[in-house]
């Protein structure tokens, strides 16, 4: 069982006189269930455009995006996205926030409100349900977004740059923090980031991006054990692989 | 700290009253506190016309004024909504609004007279269109100042276009609308007295009893009328402002 | 030093000179037929024969806003109905004297023609219209309600400008009005309405319009305020002897057609002589309409009527 990546490829028409841009050339992988993916490389070079095509926020140019065989179609229960700037909606608290997608599925009052209970001791967000996203700080705020995304149970977690704007302390703690939550459950996660520490201490898999229009150059696979010292000589030597490759795109 | 702010305006009665006092100025043209003190007395214990006293006009006058303004915001909220969520919606409609906003409520009434006849049916659409406007585009505006991404984060927790439509575009423009709400309502009550000349059936409004006393040659009435159309309409913007801080506590 | 003085004269002489040969300002009211002599003397320019240069500083919907552009020092003379100016100098928002009388009677309560009212008392709990408080108009109305035993407080009593009025009775908004001529005459040559009573029959001889002059211009244009009063005669005397031609300028300044005019003419008695006794009653009738408060009433007609300029003009 596996997420199908297939000759994705994807141009922005271009307003005059900005010509067209050509951001995705032919991306084909393929993801196997319960994998977590790191996708890393140059900015802008189209990694969150990857994640909102397979979202369904954006059409591909070419080429499909399979789960199971079938293709996937925009607003599938089967996807969740987590985003950089948290999204949160600010005017909902945040069991508001967090119980939205149930609340759009319908589910009684009730049974969202213990689910929902449920995930904010597990996100260590007791005492704040009723607080306001201006309330909280980023690292909190981060674990609302990711606990509304993951509360949906969608198969396929995406998940862009989500800690770039933390601090590196919090960042580490929120990356321990997302691995304990992950290996309890079953989630295929693809993650963007621009950190490459980050990809090396998280990752089942690195896939490397060329600078735009992006192309796969590199798949790094690390089977090392979690959780991993971030000192280890065998991280740094994966990190020095990514680094190598990453410094050619520059 | 609270009393200073009353130092000022305080000097500036005493001043006023002591030119009076020493006919500097005239009291046709300007009569003085004591005068205007004098004239809402009257107001509230004759009335203007006689027998028609104060809190009867004002109470008349709010009904005028909230069914107008209830009907703006009626209208003007949803279709803002849609104008804001819709762009080939807002490019269809917008021109026809652009071309009736700039007519002032006072040249409609005419043509409201000759529509909704004598009464509170042409005074409350005066109103109507005084308030409409600013709800209507405080509304869009709101609409299109919610960040996208947002919107994009509800479909990626499957929102229909409904759901988009009531719990992220409505709640997210709200404070926005609360703005509109409010510039509306001053309008409103400023047109109220314009929105009076249509013809006041029953003989009460604040706009018909000032221009009573303009026609009774009453100017400390007059006066005295003017200033409590402002002080209600003050009352109404503080009320307006408890209801909007009471609702938005997440800003 | 000897150069300034010479300026300071130059220009003082200057004002002077201006201020003198500066017009009259003169006010009417609109599209009402009491004007008539106002109109006949600045189309036959019997002012100017006068020696008096004149000019139209305002056009009125009412009396009671042409009172005010006198108190706001706009106006040297003006004709208007006697009762807002009464009103105006009682409540002393202006100062103004009352020089010539322009008409007596002069206007109609005008109902629906096949309508519900067919008698005043008829009149309670519907809805009568009257151009402005405190007009001629309004205190007509009133006298009639309770010549027929009618309490004016039964009746809904609306303010309507003139031109609206017509309009309001033939959809059916309003029951009644009572205005000036030529609006009674053009409900009837329409086919709308028919008069309910004229004010002829509500009070004879009742004085209506007055020509009045601003105190302050008074006192220091006396000249120039006989000129006019001379030539306000000469008007009146004008409509008497060449009706016809009157009825053509009628016709002019109120844009309505030639039938309503000469049918509103009818009603309307055109006389400079002032009223003393009419002008009494209107005092005791806004006091007791709680419009004005008067201390002492012949003081105060005295103070505020001046018949002595028409009698020198017709000695003469």
């Amino acid at each position: 069982m596996s997420l199908d990546l297939l000759e994705l490829s994807k141009t922005f028409p271009g307003k005059e006189p900005v010509e067209s841009v050509h951001v995705l050339e032919n991306i084909h992988h393929r993801i196997e269930n319960g994998q977590f993916i790191s996708i890393i490389g140059p900015s802008g070079c189209g990694k969150t455009t990857l994640l909102r095509i397979i979202a369904g926020l954006e059409k591909a140019s070419a080429g499909k995006v399979l789960l199971d065989g079938k293709e996937l179609v925009q607003g599938s229960e089967d996807v969740g996205m987590v985003f950089q700037e948290y999204a949160l909606f600010p005017w909902r608290t945040t069991l508001g926030n967090i119980e939205m997608g149930l609340e759009i599925k319908g589910v009684d009052r009730e049974k969202r409100r213990s689910t929902v209970m449920e995930y904010i001791r597990t996100f260590d967000l007791s005492g704040f349900e009723n607080h306001f996203p201006r309330e909280l700080s980023g690292g909190m705020k981060q674990r609302v977004a990711i606990a509304r995304t993951l509360i949906m149970n969608p198969r396929v977690v995406l998940m862009d740059e989500p800690f770039g704007s933390l601090d590196s302390q919090t960042r580490n703690a929120m990356q321990e923090f997302l691995l304990r939550i992950w290996q309890k459950r079953a989630d295929t996660i693809i993650f963007v980031t621009h950190n490459v520490d980050e990809a090396v201490f998280l990752s089942d898999e690195i896939v490397v991006f060329s600078k735009r229009p992006a192309r796969i150059i590199k798949i790094l696979k690390i089977e090392y054990p979690r959780p991993r010292d971030r000192t280890s000589e065998e991280c740094n030597q994966i990190r020095r692989d990514v680094l190598k490759v990453l410094s050619k795109e520059s | 700290m609270k009393k200073e702010r009353f130092l000022i305006p305080l000097l500036l009665i005493l001043i006023w009253q002591g030119l009076s006092f020493l006919q500097v100025i005239p009291s046709y043209k300007l009569p003085s506190p004591i005068e205007i003190i004098l004239g809402f007395k009257d107001l509230l214990m004759i009335g203007v016309p006689p027998g028609h006293l104060l809190h009867h006009h004002v109470l008349y006058s709010l009904y005028r004024v909230a069914l107008g303004y209830a009907i703006a915001a009626l209208l003007a909220i949803p279709l803002g909504l849609l104008m804001g969520w819709s762009s080939k919606f807002l490019r269809m409609v917008r021109p026809l609004f652009e071309l009736i906003r700039p007519i002032p409520p006072l040249a409609w009434i005419p043509i409201a007279i000759l529509w909704f006849g004598i009464g509170i049916k042409s005074a409350a659409f005066i109103i109507f269109l005084g308030a409409f406007f600013p709800i209507l585009l405080n509304t869009i505006s709101g609409v299109l100042s919610i960040h996208p991404i947002l919107i994009e984060a509800a479909r990626t927790l499957h929102a229909s276009e409904r759901d988009i439509f009531l719990k992220v575009l409505f709640p997210g423009a709200i404070p926005s609308i609360f703005v509109g709400m409010r510039i509306g309502i001053g309008i409103g009550w400023m047109t109220l007295v314009a929105a009076e000349f249509t013809g006041v059936k029953e003989g009460f409004g604040l706009g018909y009893m000032i221009m009573t006393a303009r026609d009774i040659q009453r100017p400390d009435e007059i006066l005295a009328g003017m200033l409590v159309i402002g002080v209600m309409g003050l009352l109404i913007d503080i009320g307006l402002r408890a209801i909007e801080s009471k609702t938005i506590k997440w800003q | 030093m000897k150069k300034v003085i010479f300026l300071f004269l130059v220009t003082l002489l200057f004002f002077v000179t201006v201020a003198h040969g500066q017009p009259v300002r003169i006010a009417y009211l609109q599209s009402d037929i009491h004007q008539l002599p106002c109109w006949v003397a600045l189309e036959k320019g019997f002012f100017e024969k006068e020696g008096v240069k004149v000019e139209v500083a305002g056009i009125f919907k009412a009396g009671p806003e042409l009172m005010s552009a006198f108190a706001a020092g706009a106006l040297d003379m003006g004709y208007v109905g006697v009762a807002p100016a009464t009103t105006a100098v009682a409540n002393k928002t202006v100062r103004v004297v009352v020089l010539a009388q322009v008409n007596t009677e002069g206007s109609a309560i005008v109902v629906k023609k096949d309508g519900k009212v067919q008698s005043i008392p008829e009149l309670v709990g519907k809805s009568a219209v009257i151009p402005g408080h405190a007009t001629v108009q309004d205190s007509l109305l009133r006298r009639a309600l309770l010549k027929s035993k009618t309490e004016p407080d039964q009746v809904k009593i609306m303010v309507l400008k003139p031109p609206e009025m017509i309009g309001a009775l033939r959809t059916d908004q309003i029951d009644a009005f009572i205005a000036w001529e030529p609006y009674p005459a053009k409900a009837l040559t329409m086919g709308v309405g028919r008069i309910l009573a004229s004010s002829r029959d509500i009070w004879k001889d009742h004085p209506c319009c007055v020509l009045a002059a601003d105190a302050k211009f008074l006192e220091t244009q006396l000249e120039k305020a006989k000129g006019v009063v001379r030539g306000h005669v000469k008007a009146i005397d004008f409509i008497r002897q060449h009706r016809e031609e009157a009825v053509k300028i009628g016709v002019r300044y109120t844009g309505m057609d030639e039938a309503s005019i000469r049918l509103a003419m009818e009603n309307v008695n055109y006389t400079p002589v002032l009223s003393i006794e009419g002008e009494k009653e209107y005092v005791d009738f806004l006091t007791k309409l709680k419009y004005i408060k008067v201390d002492d009433v012949q003081i105060f007609v005295d103070q505020f009527m001046r018949p002595d300029f028409v009698k020198e003009v017709i000695k003469k």
